[in-house]
């Protein structure tokens, strides 16, 4: 068999029964096309999926219900809605449908190949770059993307990072996985303003701070944190200072484009998503955020279930930046990082889960689910650790009027599995953003056919 | 003995009195002052524990010539009247680098570690060379004389005194072969008459080469591999030459100095001083000492306590440094999370660690070396070796008797006897236990060199004082500090400072009810009496004299020196390793264990079983099955609702391999064994433990072709290095293609090595396994007629023969499909055993040609896109291999991965739908085949280790924990147990902190204590040098980011 050119249209069949033929026929939990990356049409049309057990994960889940979309929206969800005429009706009976998945933090589309520097663009020169806009750089045809979708995750918040020195990396863009142009992938730009706080004691597990060696807390280094902190506290200045320039109409300062992109942090119109993994730099970060009066978010968060009580009186979310990693401490229970979500739970902090964030984990977006699961397997609630890579991470993003749940009025992303996706076992089936069917092949599965057809022809011969 | 040896033994001789004649001419005047001294009075501590009080020390030309209570004083001496002083033998210093040029000495810094793509800094280019006919690696100069470069300075030569070192070994402390010491008595002479012995010791160090300089070695098995060659190399090159000069052989042998010089080390007739950087460097001298037979001592690291039964087994003595590390700042809670149990526990325990010695019967010296300020921490910190347990007797070898034996001079030095060369030193109190106690004097080759405390005075204590001229206040109490004293009269406080003998003294008027100003006053001392003179505010002068009453009293400075507390000695868990989850002693093995009721995953013919019991006896499986029946006795557990499946593999480990993972110097280095570089403390055992792992394929990294020997490895935790190995695997070694090897992603200095293609590596495998053949034919050539010297054995090519000869298989690093099939090629050319091919992420491409030659593959799960060469990796591969033929495993490569094999092996079922029941095969019974243990581990079935783990959910959900793992019918791993430990962890660091915090603060009042930071600080770190240290927290190596870290492994 040859890789195969559908036009469901053409066929006069429904788009959906036919891949879901084809998904039993050849075994690949994907539909087979030869090009990996042509973006959906606009949904023309609603549809309806109906026979699942749905997962709104605003409420809890309803058996046998049905779910229309159209224009992009969600329509309705629940056992009985009204049929539009023109709707087309797909059974996926005995399959579940979820919120499509959404990475808080992530490098995918800012990388290509780790070690090939042409594909990396992901950390600009010198320490202050707020005006560096992840959204900008985004390759949209990405072999990347194709893969993720795949596996369910339908949206990575693409976050630039701070190289060794840096301190404000830029500002993050929410992109969903699916369009022509980077701008026609953009949710949300920006998201936040991404701060990587100084280390007194290097190393740890998220992107920032993962690339020096554990070392003491020397003399050099203690000058070099609060050299640090004072750059940080100068930028904030120097960019308060810009904004009153800038509503004194009298004297207008001449443009500084790093300041000027500060301002929608500083009128708190989007949250400041500080990078820090120790409990003394998640303090800090804290006091730092009141004393500046800006919205914080902690990514990385190592040891945020340390300051449980304190993140929640300050009402600070906490993007966990990864669960699967090696405790920060040699002397750290082996599930130090495993538990943090479901103490952050139980602590009442706001939290979603996310990858590594680094360069390795970029193209390795489609396991975030799993992530998720590994906080369930150490005492985070299910329905909890799914939260954390749904509605959760949409709160914290900004974008829950739009996403994270599958509700009337919401954009119609979403995804069909054959079981829980937080189950490597599980297979995602279908794949909607914005009401759009989404092609679920990638690079991946088109090497898959290729050379299982070499294997045929092996045996043919 | 050779008759090399024999002559170079001949060169070695003790020399003779030192201070006597010299060869060359008198200039000027000649000096013949008489040299008999008789020391009168004293307390005699002639050795340890033998002590005469009143004792006579006769000296005369710089020996010692009697010693005893009731002696005749020569009518010649000069008598010196040491009533109340004690005179210990001059102590002797058993290592340290005085006097050598600084790139002779240990660095004092650290260098950073070296970044991933970095430019090899200056000082790592290669070193120039020293002269002579060298060894062909700069790190073997055994060759190299500590005498030729002594330059001792009068200063660090008075400080040696001061501290009242009258001799020392000098030693060279640069590279692996480092050279040879020599003794010197510290009189800061000239070195023609102050050497005692040349070449006393042979100096070796497991040093190695920052990873980016391309000088081997880059590793602490590149180094080991490179010792043991060396001495292989020494006995040959002797035979060769001795067989050129027998006229046996025409071939005409190198001139080879460092070999030449190694002879006398390699015979065993020289001492070699092993520097162990720590505690796991004893137990790989021990494999090289034994496999030479040499003749050796330790030079320590302060961690011996932890490792007395090893040191005991070996006889082996050590030379302790005593560098405590200063209390850990605890100050700060926040931070404190970041200092380790294992350093709290050492910083408790350090000090106890020649008692622990002296306790268990390992003869040690000490050493002022690894001190940065001896002068002010090694009396300090002798004194608290001795609060802490240790016998003064033990102390006093172990700077007089010990190191003379070490150093073979226990006929001339260490003891106050006859005919032993006049080293004394002279206190003026018990030096091992009063803290106040002061070296005046010592005494070297029958010489006097005062000390300073020999001209210092005290001035405190209460004086009645004689006034002329004025009517002053006749009672002054004096205390405080020499640099700061304060007088108390007549209710009043004044100051006063010291100046030389003399006290000056600024009282105010008042006190004479003489009005407005200060008086000056001046007084001479001598012991007790008091004669000054003083002017009034007016110019008036006048003087004071009178005589001390009453010595000062420490009591009255009570409240300003902190009580002393009782030292404790530390509580010695015999956990180990130490720090958190270590093991107390062997694990209990219950003769009989029965699990009951499980969903057992046997990865045998027996397939998944339900409700089903599995029977182990004596560590192996007797059954699985139905039904069956525990023997009175035997440890029962219930199972039900838990699934058990066969101990989990990893088939490509870097856990536990210390300092370094690359020889990353020379393209070829098979002869490199990861077996030499265990270690046993890395957490990350433990850590992977807990995620069901039990058994790890430990793997040389990836930076060049043919890399090294690898280690299958037990995760027994809590044993020693050698107690991990899995015997009976079948040996192995890492070789690599592609990316890495041509040093692709190393950055753009690295162009210049070969091979930087493709087809290079291909040539330089095939070259290597040519010259094996060759080598091997040299071989058999001599045995057929073993005329003349044997050819040199070559470790390096006696590793490529055994790959040739099927005695050990190949794991071949590999990734894109040219290359897979090129080396499939070069193994059918050249007949060797691969394994399996690693990574191998286009094996889905090539899985025919695989399946061919019978190669297993072991790859990841579903990783791509970190670099070009797995652009084409795709999550099916491990189906697609599978499929066709090849046995598939897939293996992590990671010390956080390894901890979930089991949701790798899902993805089997995920990608490409393989069976559960096969997929779980991946991460169990197919590695145990690539590996060639699958006779003992891989599946559960009867006669098989009975290595199995317990999973409260199904193995491969990725909601499912690990709740046991076992190893040979010894539980390893319980989850129970660990939040138990979880909570003993907390406590101990509390106890700990706590103590520490009272330390802290002691010291915060004292403002700035001088030498305080001195000591070591706990390191807050596993990476040291550039490589992760021991105690490490899993740190990824030799790279500077996780992700960049699978470049090279």
């Amino acid at each position: 068999m040859k890789s195969i050119t559908f036009n469901p249209r053409a066929n006069g069949l429904s788009f959906w029964k036919a891949g879901l033929l084809l998904v039993l026929l050849s075994g690949v939990c994907a539909m087979a096309r030869a090009n990996t990356t042509v973006p959906a049409p606009t949904q023309d049309h609603p549809i309806i999926l109906k026979g699942a057990v749905i997962y709104p994960v605003a409420y809890p889940p309803i058996e046998g219900a049905q779910i229309l979309f159209e224009n992009g929206k969600i329509a309705a969800v629940g056992k009985r809605i009204k049929v539009p005429k023109n709707a087309e009706i797909i059974d996926v009976s005995g399959k579940r449908i979820y919120p499509g998945l959404i990475s808080p933090n992530s490098l995918a589309g800012l990388v290509e190949i780790g070690a090939v520097r042409a594909t990396r663009d992901f950390t600009e020169v010198g320490d202050i770059n707020p005006n560096a806009r992840a959204e900008r750089a985004v390759n949209p045809d990405s072999e990347i993307f194709p893969v993720t979708r795949a596996n369910g995750v339908l949206m990575v918040n693409t976050v630039p990072s701070a190289g060794a020195k840096g301190l404000i990396a830029g500002t993050s863009a929410l992109m969903k996985l699916d369009g022509w142009t980077w701008e026609q992938m953009v949710v949300k730009a920006p998201v936040g303003l991404h701060i990587k706080w100084p280390v007194r004691v290097s190393g740890g597990a998220s992107v920032f701070t993962r690339r020096a060696a554990y070392s003491p807390g020397t003399k050099d280094e203690e000058k070099k944190y609060k050299k640090s902190l004072r750059k940080l506290e100068e930028s904030f200045a120097n960019a308060r200072a810009y904004l009153k320039g800038v509503e004194n109409a009298s004297e207008k300062p001449e443009t500084d484009v790093r300041w000027e992109a500060m301002i929608p942090f500083l009128k708190k119109e989007a949250p400041v998503f500080v990078h820090a993994n120790r409990l003394e730099e998640i303090r800090a970060a804290v006091h730092w955020a009141e004393e500046e009066d800006v919205r914080l978010v902690i990514v990385g968060g190592q040891d945020a279930w340390r300051a449980g009580d304190l993140l929640r009186e300050k009402n600070v979310a906490v993007i966990v930046s990864p669960v699967m990693a090696l405790p920060l401490r040699r002397w750290e229970a082996y599930d130090t990082p495993y538990s943090n979500p479901a103490k952050l739970h139980e602590s009442g902090v706001l939290f979603a889960i996310a990858n590594k964030g680094n360069r390795g984990d970029a193209a390795h977006e489609r396991n975030l689910p799993y992530q998720a699961a590994m906080a369930a397997a150490y005492g985070l609630p299910k329905e909890e650790a799914l939260k954390a890579i749904t509605i959760n991470a949409a709160k914290i993003l900004g974008v829950e009027d739009r996403l994270g749940s599958l509700e009337a009025g919401k954009d119609a992303t979403l995804i069909v599995t054959d079981g829980d996706p937080l189950e490597i076992r599980t297979h995602v089936e279908m794949a909607f953003i914005d009401g759009r069917a989404i092609d679920l092949s990638s690079r991946h599965t088109e090497l898959y056919e290729k050379y299982q057809e070499k294997y045929r022809q092996l045996k043919s011969e | 003995m050779t008759m090399g040896a024999l002559l170079l033994f001949s060169l070695i001789s003790v020399s003779g009195l030192s201070g006597g004649e010299s060869a060359g001419p008198e200039l000027g005047l000649r000096d013949n002052t008489p040299r008999v001294h008789a020391l009168i009075g004293a307390k005699v501590v002639t050795a340890p524990g033998k002590v005469i009080e009143n004792g006579i020390v006769i000296l005369r030309d710089g020996l010692i010539e009697a010693v005893g209570s009731e002696l005749a004083l020569p009518a010649d001496a000069r008598v010196w009247d040491l009533s109340g002083k004690t005179i210990y033998p001059g102590f002797i210093d058993s290592y340290t680098e005085l006097g050598l040029p600084k790139d002779l000495q240990t660095p004092k810094k650290k260098p950073a570690p070296v970044m991933f793509g970095a430019r090899p800094p200056p000082n790592q280019k290669k070193p120039k060379p020293e002269g002579g006919a060298e060894h062909w690696n700069p790190f073997v100069s055994p060759q190299r004389n500590a005498l030729k470069y002594i330059k001792l300075h009068p200063k660090e030569v008075s400080e040696m005194r001061e501290m009242g070192f009258a001799a020392a070994l000098i030693a060279p402390a640069k590279g692996v072969f480092r050279g040879q010491g020599c003794v010197v008595n510290l009189s800061g002479k000239s070195i023609n008459n102050s050497l005692l012995m040349e070449k006393a010791t042979q100096h070796i160090a497991f040093e190695t080469n920052p990873w980016t300089s391309g000088i081997y070695p880059t590793s602490l098995m590149g180094t080991t591999a490179l010792i043991r060659q060396t001495f292989y190399d020494a006995r040959w090159h002797l035979d060769r030459k001795t067989a050129w000069k027998a006229g046996q052989s025409d071939e005409r042998p190198e001139t080879n100095a460092a070999l030449d010089a190694l002879t006398l080390a390699s015979d065993g007739s020289q001492t070699i001083l092993f520097e162990a950087k720590d505690e796991l460097d004893y137990q790989r001298t021990a494999r090289i000492v034994d496999e030479f037979d040499l003749d050796y001592a330790f030079l320590g690291n302060g961690h011996e306590y932890r490792k007395t039964a090893l040191l005991r087994e070996m006889g082996a003595t050590v030379v302790l440094p005593l560098n405590f590390p200063e209390a850990p700042s605890v100050e700060n809670p926040d931070r404190s999370l970041e200092i380790s149990l294992e350093a709290l526990q050492h910083w408790d325990a350090a000090p106890a660690n020649a008692a622990v010695l002296a306790k268990t019967g390992i003869q040690f010296s000490v050493t002022t070396n690894r001190l940065k300020s001896p002068g002010k921490t090694f009396w300090k910190n002798i004194r608290k070796a001795v609060e802490s347990g240790l016998e003064e007797e033990e102390a006093l070898a172990a700077l007089t008797t010990h190191p003379a034996e070490l150093l073979d001079l226990s006929g001339k030095i260490g003891k106050i006897a006859s005919g032993k060369i006049a080293n004394l030193v002279v206190a003026d109190g018990n030096l091992f236990k009063e803290e106040k106690s002061k070296i005046l004097s010592v005494w070297i080759d029958g010489q006097r060199y005062a000390n300073k405390a020999a001209d210092a005075i005290d001035p405190r204590g209460t004086w009645a004082l004689d006034w002329k001229g004025v009517e002053g206040p006749t009672e002054w109490k004096i205390s405080g500090k020499p640099a700061k004293l304060e007088i108390e009269a007549k209710g009043e406080t004044f100051s006063a400072k010291l100046d030389a003998k003399t006290v000056l003294a600024f009282p105010p008027a008042a006190l004479f009810d003489l009005g407005e100003g200060i008086i000056q006053i001046s007084a001479v001392l001598d012991d007790n009496r008091w004669s000054g003179t003083g002017i009034l505010p007016d110019g008036k002068v006048f003087s004071c004299s009178g005589e001390r009453t009453a010595p000062y009293s420490e009591e009255e400075d009570a409240d300003m020196e902190t009580p002393k507390e009782e030292r404790q000695l530390p509580e010695f868990t015999a956990s180990y390793p130490a720090g958190a989850f270590g093991k107390t002693g062997i694990l209990e093995q219950p003769d009989t264990v029965l699990i009951r009721n499980a969903t057992i995953w046997t990865s045998g013919s027996q397939g998944v079983l339900q409700n089903s019991d599995m029977l182990i006896r004596r560590g192996k499986i007797v059954e699985v099955g139905k039904g069956l029946q525990a023997p009175d006795g035997a440890k029962v557990i219930d199972a039900s609702g838990k699934h058990v499946t066969a101990g989990l593999i990893d088939a490509h480990s870097h856990t536990a391999i210390a300092r370094g993972v690359n020889e990353a110097s020379h393209a070829v280095t098979v002869e490199v064994r990861v077996g030499d570089a265990i270690d046993p403390t890395d957490i990350g055992l433990y850590r992977e433990l807990a995620g069901g792992l039990t058994t790890a394929n430990l793997l040389h990294g990836s930076a060049n072709p043919m890399g090294g020997q690898n280690q299958v490895i037990k995760l027994r935790w809590g044993e020693d290095a050698e107690g991990l190995k899995f015997q009976g695997a079948m040996p192995g070694v890492k070789f690599a293609l592609g990316e890495n090897v041509k040093q692709s992603n190393w950055g753009d200095h690295f162009i210049t090595r070969y091979p930087q293609t493709r087809m290079g590596v291909d040539q330089i495998m095939r070259d290597t396994f040519k010259a094996a053949q060759d080598y091997e034919r040299a071989w058999q050539e001599y045995r057929a007629d073993p005329e003349g010297a044997a050819p040199r054995r070559n470790l390096r090519l006696e590793a490529a023969l055994e790959i040739l000869n099927k005695e050990r298989i190949v794991h071949i690093h590999s990734y894109r499909q040219d290359e897979i099939l090129a080396f499939a090629r070069l193994a059918r050319e050249m007949d060797f055993t691969v394994g399996t091919f690693q990574h191998i992420l286009e094996g889905y491409k090539v899985a025919d040609e695989l399946a061919a030659i019978g190669a297993g593959g072991s790859t990841f799960s579903d990783w791509w896109a970190y670099k070009f060469e797995v652009y084409d990796a795709i999550p099916y591969n491990g189906a697609l291999m599978h499929e066709n033929g090849v046995l598939t495993s897939f293996n992590s490569d990671d010390n956080d991965l390894a901890r979930r094999l089991n949701t790798e092996a899902a993805k089997a079922v995920k990608y490409g739908g393989v069976s559960e029941e096969d997929a779980l095969n991946f991460v169990t019974f197919n590695p145990a085949k690539q590996l060639r243990i699958n006779q003992w581990v891989g599946s559960l079935e009867p006669g098989k280790d009975a290595d199995f783990v317990i999973w409260n959910g199904h193995p491969l959900s990725t909601f499912s924990r690990a709740e046991e793992t076992w190893i040979e019918g010894r539980k390893y791993f319980d989850r129970q147990e660990d939040l138990r430990q979880q909570v003993i962890v907390r406590q101990e660091r509390r106890r700990l902190i706590q103590k520490a915090l009272a330390a802290r603060l002691k010291k915060l009042e004292k403002p700035e204590e001088e030498g305080a930071k001195d000591n070591d600080k706990p390191s807050l770190s596993g990476l040291k040098d550039g490589f992760r240290s021991i105690y490490h927290n899993g740190e990824s190596l030799e790279t500077c980011s996780g992700d960049e870290g699978h470049h090279l492994n």
